[in-house]
């Protein structure tokens, strides 16, 4: 009971504050509008703390029809992925509070901030699909102003194109849920599946159709071919920290739809070794080259942190699609490590454009003289992202190629997996190192009587060092995080 | 009550139209409240009787042989008497403030009441021949509001509505001859076709069946007997919102319920050639609304677009042709009945106050009308069917019983309402965009004045934006009742 | 036998007389004259019909001295009086609502010859209603035509006199073939009373050996019928003549001298020929395919027509179309819809041509369709009477005609090889219909506020309104409590043998 108050409290305060924030125009002043955020979030992550804390508990709110109900429940999916929101979250909104402040219209990026933060915990904490997709529909549509909240044209394009292809992956698995509602149990999350073999006799390579559909559709919002095409272009144009909390954990819930679609729904043992894993896995690995070559070849920064992030998350549902325990501990590690990692580095690309307006690579020659601190962070980042030890970066793909490898179970992908996921690591650092060494040194012909001392303030570079520590430490002292995720499920 | 009372209260709005247009009110507001008691004291009558249904015959005239012009109350007549009885006083407040920058508002109200009355009589029909009665007599008081503006726009519209609304009734009426020969002229829940005398006529009568599926379909806009409905949006809006969207497109939607489920019976029709004709034409015309709806820049012509593709949901319903889908079809109704009038009052609160009636020309509008828009998006997502709102309580009936039924057909169909919820996204929320998120540098200068509207305009769409959430959160009291509708207890 | 026996014969013989009365008079008199003798005429059918619903039986009438099968005969039943009822009535408020067109439309000098010619053919109407006599039926079949002539031509300009040659030509054509089938028929069977020749055809259709011969006499008969009923294709010279002459003319032609034909027909078909001979026949195929094609064609000419009376006049043929469609299903119940339809035409089609008269007036006597434009506004009464006709035309329920709709598609229910098509076109001629009626309806109320033409009030026209308004009640009568005259018909068509 009381981790149930607690949920509640996760998903209603924000909420509230959120709405309070757009709705009552006389908040005006600034501080007034940073205070009540502040004070939001910080509620918020003290309950979400305390709900993950608290183990266990379910609540059950009403019913939207018969036998589907709006239910809460903690299990330690939930608990990982809303502690790791929370952090990132916070960070964010840190950052935001210096970031915005060259940005219009910041009540309507604090509203739906701390709204999008409501329901990301609701989206946590949902213990039945339905509760899930309710709160992943609201998510897209919340999250949509932070990413046209510059109001340029390109702004806009960018940010319906946000919601369609974000509306589309949810309808394919609103299909899968009409269909899981009639051949299932129940739609509550249950470890194993819930398929009743008795209604599925003769039906199952239909369902493993709808199965197909849902994985597709929540692809969309992890950024998988063939339906990514929106995340390149939607996260850049939004302001840094909502591209951070957007690349960081909003395209995570994409991903912890699959994880609750293949783990809790139909369960592995119905998946496995079907055309549908098969696939999935093609797409994964094809999705993890694909969105490196993209970032190379990309130009401005945040477009190719973007294309990183579609080439990461991939790595994500790699280590999902391969359906043992090691790989999904791999993609669990792999899901902390890129929230903090793809974080951190965004912030680093907005207190970049805030200090010095630079967004494209090119521009950014000599700024590791002028902000040693956050370029810095930023490599120390990027190390981890390309999986050096001994960053969660390295840790995470450790496992994912463990996971492939063992047991010889899956027939070309336990070879070709592993050796996708280092031609991939090699085109990160290819992509990401750049920016270091001309930071760091920027070459012949420089020229150094312009430089300034450009270094942002605490403000800024807190949330980053703390992002940057977390994805350092992670891999440092592995075990406690590891045994944790791999007793998940196992 | 006494079964009398059910003539008494179809005459009643009759009387009350002839009066307001005879007597000499001295001034507006006078007649204005007269209408409005009288409107809501029928209503209060009608719900009275519809709660009471007393189930007994009210035979009032003899046709030829034994066809009744008659009346009785049974499941149906409460669902679709009760939606008009509960919407129509709100259509009348409604229209009071639209009116006043109309001409002829005499004329205007003798019809509109006029209609109700004859809306009543289709719900209260106790026969086949009653409601076609009442159906044709439907489409002649409809047509001078139709004809209102009498702009050369509104003459056309209105003779293309005749067309398509007389052509099809003569369809209709096939239909009619054919239930009366082979089976009994009276509503029976289960069809009353008896069998023993339609012999080898099997195939016969589904041509005749789908024939007046189609004749009833030009009313509920089926493909291809749809343009008249977009083109009747030049009527004022209260006639937009309340007919073409509700009481007149719905009666068509009400007499193919009736034709299907009490006249031929699901029995005779399930599994037939002439339901695949009849869904895939259901199916046909949700995309095509859809689609259209996308394509159409003009707001009232996109709502009807929307219409004609809502109206289909709920004969893909019907069509599904088991308890079950009747019940989502049911459901349908009565959720888009709420949802399309709330959209088309906020659309007529933005013709009245700005007389824009483009899409284009709505940028920034949601600043200086927040409670319209803010509503106008609530039903947006209502109609795309998110869920907490009522949209998505209906669309999960209606897929459940599609995927209950267990026919391809029908598996299809739920793809088919997805792809159209994204259509719905795609053309609602540009709208809602626009409004709210003009681009930067937008200058509401041209938007100076604008407000708002009044008491009258805003009392029926904040009670219908309640409804929707209510419906959204908490449907199960009605759909539970619907569904014993759908199983004939009533 | 009752008094009321002799009404049939009284009446056909007042109001043959009245007719020469008529030439004599002043005009004034002439005038009530006409109407004393329609209302008496109207009256006896009435007593007649009453007589018999209360439990009379048909009835054979002697006239003259000679009994059968030299004699002449009449005979009634209840069919017959209720035709007969309705065609004064009809006669009346066509007469009435045309009263005063006619007054300024006709010289002066002219008047006591139109009354006169309305009393002859309401005269031959009933003769052709009640006679037993095949022969009796064609004299009063030529004097219908020449009083018909008479009333396209009363009103002189070129167009109806063109219209009266015409209509003439064709007419004499259709008696022609009826002649000649009479004489066929004669021949083959020795006698001209009905019920005698009747005996006659069963032994030669039991025997075979004239069997053919006698079934082209019958289609001489029904073409010729059939040709002065304007049956598609033979309405050629139906829209002029009911589209130029004077309104009470085209109202009383369209409404009541055809169908005297049609009746004629029908009473041919029972009474003379048998309703099961009849039927083993082919002719039956064709009068049906002939009136389906009348039902599509009627309305597709009226749509391409821009005058408004014309379009009317071709709405006739569309509607003849049904009439005979229904005789051709070859049913009890088919030929009950026929019979009724007679009716519900009759009471739509005269009330849309005393209405046009109206609108027409307030729009510079334009017939021209585009001309029409807010005339429902300026003649109030008229667009009412204008638009109920239209929708009882069309079939929409409350007026005659969706009544007629239903019988005729219950009929056609029961006919399982004309099923279909009947239900097909019944189903597209109503849309085609809607599309010109309605078509002109939303014209005459779309508001044309620079026409420059008057509108008219009501006060002056108190006659007119009131033919209007009880046609619009005989309409809404019939549509809404058809079932004593449904079964009046049905009775009445058993009576017939």
């Amino acid at each position: 009971m009381n981790g149930a108050v607690w949920i509640l409290a996760s998903i209603g305060v924000p909420v509230v504050m959120g709405l309070v924030l757009l709705c009552v125009p006389s908040i005006r002043k600034r501080s007034a509008v940073v205070g009540i955020t502040a004070a939001g979030l910080i509620m918020t992550a003290v309950s979400v703390f305390a709900a993950v804390g608290s183990g266990a508990g379910s609540v059950t709110l009403w019913y939207l029809a018969k036998g589907v109900p709006v239910y809460f429940q903690i299990d330690s999916v939930g608990q990982l992925f809303a502690s790791m929101v929370t952090l990132v979250w916070l960070c964010g909104g840190a950052f935001a509070f210096s970031y915005m402040k060259h940005e219009e219209n910041e009540k309507w990026y604090y509203g739906c901030y701390l709204l999008v933060y409501g329901i990301v915990n609701g989206l946590d904490f949902s213990g039945n699909i339905v509760t899930f997709y309710m709160f992943y529909e609201l998510m897209t549509i919340l999250s949509f102003p932070l990413v046209l909240h510059s109001r340029s044209r390109e702004a806009i394009m960018a940010g319906l194109r946000y919601l369609f292809y974000s509306f589309c992956g949810a309808y394919l698995v609103l299909f899968g849920i009409y269909f899981l509602y009639r051949y299932g149990t129940t739609l509550t999350f249950t470890a194993d599946g819930v398929l009743d073999p008795q209604l599925t006799a003769g039906r199952e390579s239909f369902l493993l159709f709808v199965a197909f559909l849902m994985i597709l559709g929540f692809g969309v919002k992890a950024g998988m071919f063939p339906l990514h095409g929106w995340l390149p272009v939607a996260h850049p144009v939004a302001p840094a920290p909502a591209s951070a909390v957007l690349s960081g954990i909003i395209v995570k819930s994409g991903v912890l739809g699959m994880l609750r679609v293949v783990y809790y729904l139909f369960g592995t043992a119905f998946l496995r070794g079907s055309w549908v894993q098969y696939v999935w896995l093609s797409l994964a690995l094809f999705t993890v080259f694909m969105g490196s070559m993209l970032a190379y070849r990309e130009r401005v920064l945040k477009k190719r942190l973007a294309y990183s992030t579609v080439s990461q998350i991939s790595y994500i549902l790699f280590g999902l699609a391969v359906m043992n325990q090691t790989a999904f501990t791999g993609s669990m590690l792999h899901v902390v490590c890129h929230a903090c990692i793809k974080s951190g580095l965004f912030l680093v690309a907005g207190a970049v454009i805030v200090q010095t307006g630079k967004t494209r690579v090119e521009e950014l020659t000599g700024i590791g003289k002028e902000m040693p601190v956050l370029l810095w962070c930023y490599t120390i980042c990027s190390l981890a992202l390309i999986g050096i030890p001994p960053t969660g970066g390295f840790l995470s793909k450790w496992y994912l190629a463990m996971g492939a490898l063992e047991g010889n179970a899956l027939p070309v992908f336990g070879w070709l997996g592993p050796v996708v996921l280092l031609v991939s690591a090699l085109l990160t650092a290819g992509y990401l190192l750049p920016v270091t060494i001309r930071g760091f040194f920027p070459g012949q012909g420089f020229d150094y009587g312009n430089l300034q001392k450009r270094e942002p303030g605490v403000a800024m570079l807190l949330p980053i060092l703390i992002l940057t520590s977390v994805s350092v430490f992670a891999g440092m002292f592995p075990s406690a995080l590891v045994r944790f995720l791999g007793g998940m499920l196992w | 009550m006494e079964p009398v009372m059910m003539f008494v209260v179809v005459l009643l709005p009759v009387f009350a139209g002839v009066l307001v247009f005879l007597l000499p009110f001295r001034k507006r507001v006078h007649r204005l409240v007269f209408l409005e008691g009288m409107v809501t004291l029928t209503s209060v009558l009608a719900i009275w009787l519809l709660l009471d249904h007393p189930g007994d015959k009210l035979a009032i005239v003899k046709f030829t042989g034994d066809l009744t012009l008659s009346f009785r109350i049974d499941g149906m007549s409460m669902v679709f008497g009760g939606m008009a009885a509960v919407l129509w006083p709100l259509a009348t407040l409604y229209a009071f403030e639209y009116m006043e920058h109309e001409q002829r508002e005499k004329s205007f109200f003798l019809f509109y009441t006029l209609t109700y009355g004859v809306t009543l009589g289709i719900a209260f029909a106790e026969d086949m021949m009653t409601m076609y009665f009442f159906y044709e007599l439907l489409t002649l008081v409809t047509v001078p509001l139709v004809m209102h503006t009498l702009s050369r726009e509104a003459i056309l519209a209105s003779r293309k509505y005749l067309y398509y609304s007389l052509g099809g009734a003569a369809f209709g009426f096939l239909g009619l001859i054919f239930i009366i020969v082979y089976g009994s002229p009276d509503f029976v829940m289960g069809g009353s076709l008896n069998l023993a005398k339609i012999g080898g006529r099997t195939n016969l009568l589904l041509l005749i069946y789908v024939l007046a599926f189609l004749g009833f379909g030009v009313k509920a806009a089926v493909c291809p007997f749809n343009s008249w409905l977009p083109a009747a949006g030049v009527a004022p809006t209260p006639v937009t919102a309340l007919l073409h969207a509700v009481a007149v497109v719905k009666a068509g939607a009400f007499a193919i319920i009736r034709l299907t489920y009490y006249c031929f019976g699901v029995e005779f029709l399930r599994g037939t050639w002439a339901q695949g004709v009849v869904m895939s034409v259901a199916l046909v015309t949700i995309l095509y609304g859809s689609g259209r709806a996308v394509k159409e820049t003009h707001l009232k012509r996109r709502l009807a677009y929307s219409t004609i593709s809502n109206l289909s949901y709920i004969l893909f319903g019907v069509t599904i042709m088991t308890p079950l889908g009747l019940a989502g079809a049911l459901t349908h109704m009565l959720c888009h009945a709420v949802m399309k009038i709330c959209s088309f009052f906020c659309a007529g609160a933005v013709i009245c106050k700005t007389g824009r009636t483009f899409i284009y020309e709505l940028d920034g509008i949601g600043r200086k009308m927040p409670v319209v828009m803010g509503i106008f998006t609530v039903a947006s997502l209502a109609l795309m069917g998110t869920p907490g709102l009522c949209g998505f309580v209906s669309k999960w009936h209606l897929a459940q019983a599609a995927v209950d039924s267990a026919d391809p057909l029908a598996f299809a169909g739920v793809g088919v309402l997805l792809v159209s919820a994204l259509l719905t996204a795609v053309y609602m929320l540009t709208v809602a965009v626009r409004a709210w998120f003009p681009p930067a540098g937008f200058c509401d200068k041209s938007l100076a004045g604008i407000t708002d509207p009044g008491i009258c305009m805003l009392l029926p769409v904040c009670l219908f934006v309640g409804a929707m959430v209510l419906l959204g959160v908490y449907s199960m009291p009605l759909t539970d009742f619907l569904q014993r509708v759908s199983q004939g207890i009533y | 036998m009752d008094f009321v026996c002799n009404f049939p014969f009284f009446s056909i013989l007042l109001t043959l007389f009245s007719g020469t009365i008529c030439s004599m008079l002043p005009r004034r008199a002439a005038k009530w004259v006409n109407t004393g003798v329609i209302l008496a005429a109207g009256g006896m059918s009435l007593a007649l019909l009453i007589w018999m619903l209360s439990g009379g039986e048909c009835f054979v009438y002697r006239m003259g001295h000679f009994p059968a099968p030299w004699g002449n005969e009449i005979r009634a039943g209840i069919l017959e009086a209720a035709m007969a009822l309705f065609f004064c009535l009809i006669m009346l408020l066509s007469m009435w609502g045309g009263r005063k067109k006619l007054d300024e439309e006709v010289e002066e000098s002219k008047h006591n010859l139109y009354y006169v010619l309305v009393n002859l053919l309401l005269s031959s109407l009933l003769a052709l209603v009640y006679t037993n006599d095949l022969f009796t039926a064609y004299v009063f079949v030529e004097i219908n035509t020449i009083a018909a002539c008479g009333l396209i031509m009363i009103r002189q300009i070129g167009r109806t006199l063109a219209a009266a040659v015409r209509y003439m030509i064709m007419s004499l054509v259709g008696s022609g073939l009826l002649l000649i089938g009479l004489c066929m028929l004669y021949d083959l069977t020795g006698h001209l009373l009905m019920s005698n020749i009747r005996e006659q055809v069963e032994v030669i259709m039991a025997e075979g050996t004239y069997a053919i011969p006698l079934v082209i006499t019958v289609a001489l008969m029904v073409v010729g019928l059939a040709i002065k009923s304007a049956l598609f294709p033979f309405h050629a010279w139906l829209p002029d003549a009911y589209g130029y002459s004077t309104i009470s003319s085209a109202a009383i032609l369209s409404s009541l001298a055809s169908k005297g034909y049609i009746f004629l027909l029908i009473k041919i078909i029972y009474r003379v020929i048998g309703f099961t001979v009849f039927n083993n026949t082919h002719i039956i195929n064709v009068l049906f395919v002939f009136g389906l094609m009348a039902m599509v064609f009627g309305s597709l000419s009226a749509i391409k027509e821009s005058g408004i009376r014309r379009m009317i006049a071709f709405s006739s043929v569309a509607q003849v179309g049904y009439i005979y469609m229904g005789i051709g299903l070859g049913t009890k119940v088919g030929m009950v819809a026929s019979v009724y339809h007679i009716f519900a035409h009759a009471a739509g089609k005269a009330l849309l041509f005393i209405a046009v008269i109206g609108l027409t007036d307030v729009s510079g006597f334009s017939r021209r369709f585009i001309d029409q434009t807010g005339a429902g506004f300026r003649n109030k009464i008229a667009g009412i009477g204008f638009t109920v006709g239209s929708l009882s035309m069309v079939g929409v329920p409350v007026f005659a005609g969706f009544v007629s709709k239903i019988l005729f598609a219950q009929a056609a229910v029961n006919n399982s090889r004309k099923l279909l098509p009947t239900m097909i076109v019944l189903a597209v001629s109503t849309i085609l219909n809607a599309i010109y009626f309605m078509k002109t309806v939303i014209r005459i109320y779309t508001p044309a506020p620079d026409c420059g033409f008057e509108g008219v009030a009501l006060r002056k026209e108190k006659l007119y309104a009131l033919s209007i308004l009880l046609f619009i009640a005989l309409n809404i009568a019939l549509g809404m409590s058809s079932q004593p005259v449904v079964d009046a018909i049905s009775t009445g068509l058993d009576m017939f043998g």
